[in-house]
């Protein structure tokens, strides 16, 4: 059982992608995505002041909080959805989400 | 006789208030100009941490600049105190003299067009309940829970050198109508010379954005 489980993970991990999210000049770069369940978003910071990515979707619902300059922040896809992220702080920042 | 003396009185109406203004336009000639410049503006190349408001662009009344010219801005939430508290060198009818001018020569002619701004608003549900969770999820990182201007964010942007200093909302003269406007249009919109504090239009309706303004009036604000 234990070997199937982590079979299983290993699967998932070899086949769950990570998709790079650039916060420059006060915008998602790119703003428009496709991921997988399974899949990660890696936030960087290329602005020299902070930033807070979060979504209110029920299904994949997270807030970083404060993200420094030069900081990496990631989240997991847990489910299937179209969401918005946003950042708290600066109101034209906007990255929409598609699940596949 | 009745028509002597109501000529009499309108006379001394109109010098008094004819020399009133230009004691105020000789103060800010001599004084309010070096930092707010002759057209309001603040392009007078003097070189200061913190960028003098842009008085062409206030949404001040005549009582709120008589206030802050007072008592200065740091009194009224401004993080610095680069506006000082000019009580100290003139007395009170010099002040009302300069905040009338003030406001006559760059606010007044403005009335219309802010007016408008709201009037053209669409405020329907407003409520505290709102307000208080927008604020909590967007104004409080910058402004602080509390509204006192100290926040995570605030202090990276020291450490990052950007230096960003929120108004301390317990204490500003805002009426909520000013921090709907405020909200809505953002600081550049009212005289701030960097797009720090953003316009919310876009993320918020109005009805959102005045839920907002009724929480910081209500619950933020100082009761003085």
């Amino acid at each position: 059982m234990k070997k199937l489980i982590t079979i299983g993970l290993l699967i998932t991990t070899m086949y769950s992608a990570e998709h790079i999210i650039d916060q420059k000049n006060k915008h998602y770069v790119p703003n428009n995505i496709t991921v997988a369940v399974g899949d990660t978003l890696v936030f960087k910071n290329s602005d020299s002041f902070a930033h807070n990515a979060y979504t209110d979707d029920e299904k994949n619902e997270f807030d970083f909080g404060m993200q420094a300059p030069g900081k990496d922040k990631r989240v997991e896809i847990k489910e299937k959805s179209d969401f918005v992220i946003e950042c708290a702080i600066h109101p034209n920042m906007s990255l929409q989400v598609h699940v596949k | 006789m009745k028509t002597l003396l109501f000529i009499i009185l309108i006379s001394n109406i109109l010098f008094a208030s004819e020399k009133n203004t230009n004691i105020g336009e000789e103060i800010y000639n001599t004084t309010c100009i070096s930092c707010h410049g002759i057209d309001g503006k603040s392009n007078t190349g003097m070189k200061l941490s913190v960028k003098p408001r842009i008085l062409a662009n206030s949404i001040l009344s005549q009582k709120q600049i008589k206030m802050i010219v007072a008592k200065g801005a740091h009194e009224f939430g401004a993080y610095s105190d680069i506006m000082p508290n000019f009580s100290y060198i003139y007395k009170d009818a010099q002040i009302e003299s300069v905040s009338k001018y003030v406001y006559n020569k760059f606010v007044a002619p403005r009335e219309t067009k802010i007016k408008a701004m709201y009037d053209n608003s669409d405020i329907k549900n407003v409520t505290l309940k709102r307000g208080k969770k927008i604020f909590k999820r967007n104004c409080a990182l910058c402004h602080g829970i509390t509204g006192n201007g100290k926040s995570e964010y605030v202090e990276m942007s020291i450490q990052n050198k950007q230096f960003i200093y929120p108004y301390d909302l317990r204490k500003i003269l805002l009426n909520k109508k000013q921090i709907f406007l405020f909200a809505k249009y953002g600081g550049l919109e009212w005289g701030t010379h960097e797009n720090i504090m953003p316009s919310w239009k876009k993320k918020y309706n109005d009805s959102d954005l005045m839920s907002v303004a009724k929480y910081i009036d209500e619950v933020i604000k100082d009761k003085k």
